[in-house]
């Protein structure tokens, strides 16, 4: 799904719906970072994650006991 | 030879046998220091009279009978992300230029324990977010990229500047420069060593670990760093498992996984040969061949970014208020836009990790260790910043380095990279050994049997001064 542009007004009021106010000369550069990352990351809605619970962090022990090695 | 130019390994020997006293190798390693780092910038701050008190501690030490070990009395570096009680902990960053570290990190005090003598702190990326590490240049032709993010580790290491040296790893950053410089690199299992001290850039995909010369200079360190902490959340009750390889040193019954998809994928030539050649070697020595495809590759970098991204902002969330100015502009915009990573998309990336380590487990049902290219191309000149491949796509410098590292950070498991040969330019090239959580002992006798029988001699990069 083709995530839609984001405007370099929008940053500024989602950064600051963030707390993060950012100066007028920042807004144009955050905005064209916020879409690269939203355009990468935004391929994870193509997974259909049923009942699969989030892994905070890896967890090795987890994964050695129930490896065959 | 130079003390300077011995491996680890070489010089604890030397020291036992009380051929080299750790006064002079100190000596030999800081003359080193002063003779190339003005040309490499492999070090933030060098700590010369407290190397030379340390290494006379150790000295007498030793020769009152009291060794301590292979480490005692060797000098090393620190990638400047790691504390050391009373030097600052700088980041390379102008965000921390008052900071000053009140206790060892973990990693420091247990080298410190083993008697190590520090001789400085080295540069990172700043906050170690990148893969570039500009400060410092690539010992084997200063015009190219470090790798990074632990950069000025592992130039230290390669140049002779450092006999071994400690890096951290969240996408490759132990891994890249290791393999940009034509050392040994090993991300161990998550969890496996503490990160109490270590400035975090991503919380769930941070680990700490060494690069040296050789893979048995990696197993040295890799001993004295183990061990439960804690202080870190992540830190493991449980050690590495033994090895599943028989004792008489050979490869026979060894699966070596290759990958089919992914990881030959926008790869030059010249990293592809040298990798397939040193794959077909391990063959030669005895390991069975199994093809294998890489799972959900499609979405390694959504899944590495959706949880790097918002845990580094999240890290970085009262500085970028306070003292926005100070970040380099590189990373100050992703820290800025990180921010506006929501919580639905960080949940997402944590249950996709949650499938990717499935995943990974089925693959690893059918084979010990996945041997693939480290970076999918050399060091990269100074300044580069995209790559274009042989299919027309245009990737950036950083995400082609990190994409090969990835998936052993996402899923936790090790991955040691070693040499495995040059390009045409003389660059060296990597190869990654991947293998079940805790297989470090596996790794490393794969990784010491390739190096026993075609590894190059592990001599110091030459640097004109």
């Amino acid at each position: 799904m083709d995530t839609p542009e984001l405007t370099p007004q929008e940053a500024a009021r989602w950064a600051l719906r963030a707390g993060l106010p950012l100066a007028d000369e920042r807004h144009g550069a955050v905005a064209a970072t916020a879409q690269h990352i939203h355009a990468v990351i935004g391929t994870l809605r193509e997974l259909d994650f049923g009942e699969t619970p989030p892994a905070a962090v890896y967890a090795a022990p987890w994964e050695a006991t129930h490896a065959t090695l | 030879m130079q003390p300077f130019e011995l491996t680890l390994t070489e010089a604890a020997a030397a020291i036992r046998t009380k051929e080299l006293s750790p006064s002079e190798l100190t000596h030999s390693v800081l003359e080193r220091i002063t003779a190339v780092d003005a040309r490499l910038g492999a070090y933030v701050s060098v700590v010369g009279d407290a190397a030379r008190h340390a290494a006379a501690q150790a000295e007498r030490e030793i020769a009152a009978g009291r060794h301590r070990g292979p480490l005692h009395g060797v000098p090393f570096g620190l990638k400047d992300l790691i504390d050391v009680a009373g030097l600052p902990t700088t980041a390379s960053s102008r965000v921390r230029a008052d900071h000053m570290a009140e206790a060892d990190s973990t990693v420091a005090a247990r080298l410190f324990e083993a008697g190590a003598v520090l001789v400085g702190k080295t540069h990172t990326h700043e906050f170690a977010y990148g893969l570039t590490t500009p400060q410092s240049r690539n010992a084997w032709d200063h015009g190219r990229v470090a790798g990074g993010s632990s950069g000025g580790s592992a130039v230290a290491v390669a140049a002779g500047a450092a006999t071994f040296a400690l890096g951290t790893d969240t996408g490759g950053s132990i891994r890249v420069p290791a393999a940009l410089n034509g050392l040994v690199g090993l991300k161990p299992t998550y969890g496996l060593l503490p990160r109490h001290g270590v400035t975090p850039l991503s919380w769930s995909l941070d680990h700490v670990g060494p690069l040296t010369r050789t893979v048995q200079d990696a197993a040295l360190v890799l001993a004295a760093l183990t061990g439960h902490d804690s202080r870190d959340p992540a830190s493991l009750r449980t050690g590495p498992a033994s090895d599943v390889l028989p004792a008489d040193g050979g490869l026979r019954g060894l699966r070596v996984g290759v990958p089919a998809t992914y990881y030959f994928e926008r790869v030059t030539p010249e990293v592809e040969a040298a990798v397939r050649g040193a794959i077909e070697r391990l063959r030669e020595l005895g390991a069975e061949l199994v093809e294998v495809d890489i799972p959900m590759a499609r979405y390694v970098l959504a899944t590495h970014w959706g949880l790097m991204v918002p845990e580094a902002s999240a890290y970085h969330e009262w500085t970028m208020r306070s003292v926005p100015g100070l970040y380099g502009s590189d990373i100050r915009v992703l820290l800025e836009a990180g921010e506006l990573v929501t919580a639905g998309d960080y949940l997402r990336a944590q249950r996709a990790r949650t499938l990717m380590r499935q995943e990974w487990a089925q693959v690893r049902e059918r084979v010990d260790v996945i041997a693939a290219p480290t970076v999918p191309m050399t060091a990269a000149m100074a300044g580069q910043e995209s790559v274009e491949w042989q299919d027309g796509t245009v990737e950036g410098v950083s995400d082609a380095y990190v994409r090969l590292s990835a998936p052993a950070n996402i899923t936790g498991m090790p991955s040691l990279t070693l040499p495995v040969g040059r390009d045409g330019a003389g660059l060296p090239i990597g190869m990654q050994l991947m293998g079940a959580p805790l297989a470090e002992a596996t790794l490393l006798r794969v990784g010491q049997a390739y190096e026993a029988a075609y590894g190059a001699p592990a001599v110091p990069a030459a640097v004109l001064a």
